[in-house]
């Protein structure tokens, strides 16, 4: 019988503690470069869902195969979804304002791309130090 | 021997490439259109073997350009401690012990179509690519650094510290062991060149030649062709893809 | 052949508090450092792009060796049946188990990315000999896991023998291997020749032999284990036989390197031309890790006392690392030639001997190793009867004395054991200090207080 019961409250412990109220995805704040198109690559269920998936496909073709197709490529990710800050520059990706890291630090969830992959639109961030630096 | 590798790995090639989501290309049509620039969606082919080139004569012994084009084009950072920073690529002063003749190259990853650090590396993170580009596949490289300890050129770095402002074609981070990528982006989108072999152009040494060796119609094939050319330890075996000439 | 050996559980005491407090410190240590450079990375140790693999490296190689070498003790009774050494089968398999896991989380927490180590156990190259060491690492704890299953149950005594013929294969089959990632690497000069797979089994036997001769001395002075002459001589004698097998296997590979005239700048290098390696090679591996435990062992006096041996053991352990340390960085240290007949100068230390200062950050991972290896060890020895209650020459003849046994026999042992049990002890009271004593008090009465497991 405790058995039962024992299962029975671990069941609402686990459903009080990870049911996710606080951490459901409209609650967060995004910062989404909405110049660059209304949509993503998928619906934004199947985005939120599956992202992870699509990208770590995508890279085993990049890096294997050399498939370099644009969607689902990380860099395509960065460039639409990262956008300058108020003053011109882009957020670091160890804070929320960062369109990732939003969600992920809110879920506590490790990213790694970053470890590796620049976490900033380039060609823009480039742009914008030729700019400072002509001024 | 060789030849039957070659073979071996062409299969193995076309079975992967099944595997992976190939099907709705008509076969036959894949391997016709692979002569010049491969569209973005098809894998690379070993229909190529990418390679270089390098002159010893044309290469100048105060000139850098190479290097600097390499580190900007990869983003490679100083840190200022030369004994752990990444070089990618590096001029090489050689004098000769007796005669006192003295030459000056780039030296890079050889891009072997045997290659030692495949070899060793036990997770098969580092290896060698369809078109004969050795590569680490830095989501599998678990640091161990038994590529370094493999590789005769002393081609390869570890990466020692965190990383920032990464460039989007050349990911890198701690942790991981990374060395020369043939420009791999330059290569997929059909540039036909690596960035230090644009610089070389620029300066007006043309010291690096990239091209296809598989390809007898590339200017790299008829130059290898027509003059004598060296590899750098050919006692092992190895057929690198990046050769020299003058040494 | 059934165990008669008497074993205990050691109960803790004033030696396991320090020895346990010295151990949690040095995995302290280890654990400071290795969250140190997995924030900071690699750029805070001595290791660079020319000296890849360092101090780190040496720690977990030497404990390795010295796992593969201290099952050697096991193997020599249930392989070849000398059956002094059986009531130190145990203890042989235990120190191999907790040497390992000590060497493989050095070597583990070196990486580059440790956190990635699930990618090494699940995707696999099977031309590396890292891969292969991947099985034989953790197939090796599965063999002497079972060794050891087989001897506690004294049913399954039995197997022993056949158990141990084949974890003594696997361990030949891993030190091959270890010796095999050094030996397999076509770039370097130091390195090439299979030579170095022998090299590291004569090595192996040597540091396990010492680095157990080392525990049995603690546990004559720390636990009251007593330790016989017997023992004492047989320990002699196998230090002598590796010892003279490491050197003979030393001096054939520079012999051979000496001969290849391609290999003379590195011989030279590394025997002559006065740097650190030319310093450990000769001093430390040469003088005081083959000739001075020498010296020892032929002394007259020395080489009979237990603390003459305990010498010679230790100068024997610190000979082997300073040969793993000559072996593993010189070899790197050693510039490639990649243009023979050229002198090389480049921005990348072409042509120059690399430098390598360990830095503190590698030491503390390695004492880490060996802090792991001991935390084992000892909570082992506490909660299993690993150690024999006496290793004096009463007890170790007395555990040899053979016996036909057959079912009936074994049934009726099992029954008298819970008698037997706490009587055993073979030592006449006056031997004894009153410490000992003491503690042989409490192992009786912990004895008796428990039935024995069947």
């Amino acid at each position: 019988m405790y058995k039962i019961l024992s299962i029975k409250i671990s069941l609402a412990l686990f459903l009080v503690l990870f049911s996710g109220s606080s951490i459901t995805h409209e609650n967060i704040k995004h910062n989404i470069d909405a110049s660059s198109g209304d949509k993503c690559v998928e619906p934004t269920d199947v985005m939120r869902a599956q992202h992870h998936i699509f990208i770590n496909h995508q890279s085993h073709e990049t890096v294997v195969n050399g498939i370099r197709t644009k969607k689902y490529s990380l860099n395509n990710c960065i460039n639409c979804h990262i956008k300058p800050l108020a003053d011109g520059s882009y957020p670091s990706v160890k804070t929320e304002e960062h369109f990732c890291s939003a969600c992920h630090i809110a879920a506590a969830v490790k990213v790694e791309c970053f470890d590796c992959h620049a976490s900033k639109p380039y060609k823009k961030v480039a742009k914008k130090n030729i700019e400072d630096s002509s001024k | 021997m060789k030849k039957y590798k070659i073979k071996l790995d062409r299969r193995n090639f076309l079975k992967s490439s099944g595997m992976l989501g190939m099907s709705s290309l008509a076969p036959g049509v894949f391997f016709q259109e692979l002569a010049q620039a491969r569209p973005l969606n098809e894998p690379a082919s070993s229909k190529n073997r990418w390679g270089l080139l390098i002159d010893a004569n044309q290469c100048s012994e105060d000139c850098n350009a190479c290097v600097t084009a390499c580190n900007e084009e990869h983003g490679i950072e100083d840190f200022g401690r030369p004994t752990t920073d990444t070089q990618y690529i590096r001029k090489l002063n050689l004098t000769h012990e007796d005669s006192g003749e003295s030459l000056t190259i780039p030296m890079m990853c050889q891009h072997c179509e045997n290659p030692p650090c495949v070899d060793v590396c036990p997770t098969g993170a580092s290896f060698i690519r369809a078109d004969g580009i050795v590569l680490v596949n830095k989501h599998t490289c678990i640091g161990c650094r038994y590529c370094m300890m493999s590789c005769p050129y002393k081609a390869r770095s570890f990466i020692h510290e965190n990383l920032e402002n990464q460039v989007p074609h050349t990911p890198r981070g701690k942790g991981c062991v990374e060395s020369c990528n043939l420009c791999v982006h330059k290569v997929d989108k059909g540039e036909n060149t690596t960035a230090c072999a644009e610089a070389c152009n620029k300066d007006g040494h043309q010291a690096i030649l990239f091209g296809d060796l598989n390809d007898p119609e590339s200017e790299i094939s008829k130059k290898l062709n027509k003059y004598k050319t060296t590899e750098v330890r050919s006692d092992l075996g190895l057929n690198t893809a990046v050769r020299y000439r003058g040494i | 052949m059934r165990d008669k050996t008497d074993y205990i559980i050691i109960e803790f005491s004033k030696a396991i508090f320090i020895y346990g407090l010295v151990a949690v410190s040095f995995i302290g240590l280890g654990f400071y450092s290795f969250v140190t450079l997995e924030h900071e990375g690699h750029w805070l140790t001595g290791m660079n792009n020319q000296i890849v693999w360092g101090l780190p490296h040496v720690f977990a190689i030497f404990l390795i060796i010295a796992a593969s070498g201290v099952l050697n003790i096991a193997s020599i009774s249930s392989v070849f049946n000398i059956k002094i050494y059986k009531p130190l089968g145990r203890l042989s398999a235990l120190l191999a188990i907790s040497l390992l896991t000590g060497g493989l989380i050095v070597l583990v927490l070196d990486l580059g990315r440790p956190d990635r180590l699930i990618v090494a156990m699940t995707t696999f190259n099977f031309k590396s000999i890292f891969a292969w060491n991947v099985f034989l690492y953790s197939g090796f704890m599965a063999v002497v896991a079972l060794y050891l299953w087989m001897m506690f149950e004294a049913r399954y005594n039995k197997f022993v023998g056949k158990v141990g013929t084949f974890a003594f294969a696997w361990r030949v089959t891993l030190t091959t291997g270890t010796g095999s990632i050094f030996a397999f690497l076509v770039a370097k000069e130091a390195y090439n020749g299979a030579l170095l797979a022998p090299l590291f089994i004569a090595l192996s036997l040597l540091v396990g032999t010492a680095f157990f001769y080392k525990i049995l001395f603690w546990m004559d002075r720390g636990l009251g284990i007593p330790l016989g002459s017997e023992i004492i001589k047989r320990f002699r004698k196998l230090l002598i036989y590796f010892i003279f097998t490491v050197f003979y296997i030393t001096i054939l590979s520079h012999l051979t390197n000496l001969y290849v005239t391609k290999n003379h700048g590195y011989e030279f290098f590394l025997l002559f031309s006065g740097n650190i390696y030319t310093f450990l090679f000769w001093g430390c591996q040469m003088i005081i890790g083959t000739l001075f435990p020498l010296l020892i062992l032929y002394n007259k006096k020395l080489s009979k006392s237990a603390s003459g041996l305990l010498y010679a053991s230790i100068l024997v352990l610190f000979g082997g690392f300073s040969m793993l340390y000559v072996i593993i960085i010189s070899g790197q240290a050693f510039p490639l030639d990649l243009f023979p007949g050229y002198i090389e100068r480049s921005s990348f230390f072409d042509g120059v001997e690399a430098t390598y200062v360990p830095s503190i950050y590698e030491f503390m991972l390695g004492l880490g190793g060996v802090g792991i290896a001991a935390a084992i060890y000892l909570f082992a020895i506490m909660v299993l009867d690993f150690t024999p209650r006496s290793l004096d020459n009463a007890a170790t003849a007395m555990a040899n004395v053979p016996e036909p046994v057959t079912e009936e026999k074994l049934e009726e042992e099992k029954e008298s054991q819970k008698e037997v049990v706490g009587e055993k002890s073979s030592i006449p009271p006056d031997q004894k200090t009153t410490e000992e004593l003491e503690t042989d008090e409490k192992n009786k009465s912990a004895d008796e207080g428990k039935p024995a497991e069947e």
